[in-house]
């Protein structure tokens, strides 16, 4: 029996249980308490870009229609039949004016409304046997978008996207709106790896110091312009709102000069200084730090990175975004997309997509040895020796609390939050200290949805 | 319908409106913005006899090339391959019967040229590669072979279906991976290249930790 208090508390001094890696208890009060709640990326509006373009997108368990209607507007509707719960959508991309359930023939129209129900006069006595008028598919109990990233909440009362997100979207923009057309999302990539979906949003938010090991390889084959890994300590891990990244330190340079070192084209570079705020390009121009790894709490990770495509000293970048979707306590299914800036060129948009998938997602050379790590790491973590064990994820703190290295000033750094120079744990002791404040948290009631229902004639309220 | 009368492969089922193609291959490679390079060839009429020399020599390239992937014997296996080769392998997605396209648009697992194959197998030959060391036990299950002549006498095109099992450490359960292949093999002096290769993977979502392997 795990003592929730005491795994909490010892996670908040950045001593980590090493179970929590692995264990049914803390798995079943992450779907309780965390999953019900938080904002989670399931998408992008650039994947459903038509009037009836659908994708279908799970919740752990729960399957939603992401559907854009033909007023335009994009819906995330349960993908449950209202009369006797089939899956009205089977297929997981495509564009329909409508969804018709296989089994009796109820349809709905792309907006969720109910539009067919079979023999409702003979078999319902009609409106006054079952109100057809005004039924749709359950919609998303909350939903909402960032530069077109569309979020689902299992929340009806969850705060505003924005509002959650806090100054994380500051360092989002970097990913998804480098022009004013922001991204085009491609894929995704999906695989199921037997490993636990917090250990991946922890290394994505903050493990600059697993470069040079894991990672050495893609260093020797000329993959990485940089000749050493260790390069990475020379860059900063920031933390700001509910979320947080890792950055790599450029050559000294213009802000030009410094986003043609990543590969950037200058018709794409003009487009930034203007879509971007003067903090935004001073981070890079001013402060020399270029986003690399990142995560929103909880399971939204991305990458942005710049390694040679062809026999040449070029590089060009490329942006990733993905999801840890949980499946059980030692299982994830990856969710992993390219996206591209939609005003970039087309050569750029081609040979981006060549980096994406040399580098990450399901064939991705940086990618490959991080699952192995992660699958190992879960697979030890379920024993009785791992319940004795308190990993230390202190790193960049001293016993008595201190830092290793002071914050960046305002003037080193004109990004929000708190960033460090260096290797440390900072973002990974931020992410796990935000899935303890939730998991603290016992949640409310959820009050249930009738079909057409009749007045109970029991008064108690319902579990 | 006989036989020896049915049409067979993506050329020949174009005419059907609406039809799939019976067998592999299909418009990804052409579709794709890194199959630029790629040769165009396609199939022409039925599968050849099952003793027709070209057929023999294309079943024995494929069975060699498999006990080669098997062994990770990889600077062997680029050996294998065309300078202009194009290495593809969509992602499957799950659509409706008349969606006309069964794949992630604008997307693959693997979209590659002989360079980044190329550092693929540079990577493996480093002392660095830890997702593969130790190495997984590969077994690729190689079968429905058939070969198709092209208007190239150069050139013939081979379906095959591979079965990968791959096996690694003591417990963890073994990972399978099903999938059609439709390859372009061409006559470089005495024995046969690969120069395209499509594959067709049959799942949606992939059941293995990563695709540090070849198919």
């Amino acid at each position: 029996m795990t003592n929730l208090d005491l795994v909490l508390g010892d996670v908040r001094r950045g001593m980590i249980p090493a179970h929590i890696y692995n264990d049914e208890e803390i798995f079943r009060l992450e779907r309780e308490r965390l999953f019900s709640r938080a904002w989670l990326f399931v998408g992008h509006d650039s994947e459903i870009p038509q009037a009836g373009d659908y994708v279908v997108r799970r919740v752990l368990d729960d399957s939603f229609i992401l559907s854009r209607g033909e007023d335009g507007q994009v819906r995330a509707l349960f993908n449950m039949c209202l009369h006797r719960g089939m899956q009205v959508c089977r297929a997981e991309m495509g564009n329909a004016s409508h969804f018709r359930c296989p089994y009796h023939g109820w349809s709905y129209r792309n907006d969720g409304r109910i539009v067919g129900l079979p023999f409702h006069k003979d078999a319902y006595g009609g409106e006054a046997g079952f109100k057809r008028k005004g039924q749709t598919l359950l919609p998303a109990p909350s939903l909402d978008t960032y530069n077109g990233l569309i979020f689902l909440s299992m929340d009806p009362d969850a705060p505003p996207l924005r509002e959650y997100l806090g100054d994380f979207t500051f360092y989002l923009d970097y990913y998804t709106r480098q022009s004013a057309s922001g991204i085009e999302l491609r894929g995704p990539q999906r695989w199921r790896v037997k490993a636990n979906w917090k250990i991946g949003a922890e290394n994505f938010a903050g493990d600059m110091y697993h470069t040079p090991q894991t990672h050495t390889s893609v260093v020797e084959i000329g993959l990485f312009r940089e000749p050493k890994a260790e390069k990475r300590k020379d860059g900063n891990t920031y933390w700001a709102g509910n979320g947080g990244g890792t950055t790599y330190k450029l050559p000294p340079g213009t802000l030009e000069e410094k986003l043609r070192y990543v590969g950037y084209p200058d018709v794409m570079i003009e487009k930034m200084k203007q879509q971007w705020s003067d903090d935004q390009l001073n981070v890079i121009g001013r402060d020399g730090f270029m986003i690399s790894a990142a995560s929103a709490f909880p399971n939204m990770s991305m990458v942005h990175n710049w390694p040679r495509v062809e026999d040449s000293d070029d590089v060009l970048p490329f942006i990733s975004l993905r999801t840890w979707q949980p499946v059980g306590p030692d299982e994830t299914e990856v969710l992993s997309w390219f996206a591209v800036d939609a005003e970039a060129p087309e050569e750029f948009k081609a040979l981006s997509y060549k980096a994406y998938l040399m580098c990450f997602g399901s064939t991705g050379m940086f990618e490959q040895d991080d699952v192995e790590n992660w699958v190992s790491l879960t697979s030890t973590a379920s024993g009785a020796m791992a319940r004795r064990l308190l990993l230390n994820s202190r790193m960049g703190l001293l016993e008595d609390g201190t830092e290793v290295v002071p914050p960046l000033t305002r003037d080193e750094y004109a990004g929000p939050g708190e960033a460090h120079v260096g290797y440390g744990e900072y973002n990974q002791r931020h992410l796990l200290n935000r899935w303890a404040d939730v998991l603290e948290k016992p949640v409310d009631k959820v009050s249930q949805v009738e079909v057409s229902g009749v007045a109970a004639e029991r008064t108690e309220e319902r579990a | 319908m006989s036989l020896d009368a049915a049409t067979t492969g993506p050329k020949a089922e174009q005419d059907k409106a609406g039809a799939k193609p019976t067998g592999n291959g299909g418009p990804y490679s052409a579709q794709s913005r890194l199959g630029g390079h790629a040769p165009r060839t396609e199939r022409t009429g039925r599968a050849l006899p099952f003793d027709d020399p070209r057929h023999l020599q294309a079943h024995h390239w494929m069975v060699e090339e498999a006990y080669i992937l098997d062994a990770q014997n990889y600077s062997d296996w680029l050996d294998l391959l065309t300078e202009d080769i194009h290495y593809i392998m969509p992602v499957r997605v799950t659509t409706a019967l008349t969606a006309g396209y069964d794949s992630a648009p604008h997307m693959a697992h693997f979209d590659e040229n002989k360079y980044s194959l190329s550092r693929r197998v540079a990577r493996f030959l480093t002392e660095h590669a830890w997702t593969e060391d130790p190495p997984s036990r590969l077994r690729h299950h190689i079968s429905n072979v058939r070969t198709f002549a092209t208007p190239n006498p150069e050139e013939l095109i081979v379906d095959t279906a591979v079965l990968l099992y791959r096996s690694r450490g003591d417990v963890r359960e073994a990972s399978v991976i099903s999938a059609g292949r439709e390859d372009l093999l061409r006559k470089v002096g005495d024995g046969w290249q690969l120069a395209r290769r499509t594959i067709l993977v049959d799942d949606s979502v992939l059941r293995t930790q990563n695709l540090a392997i070849f198919l």
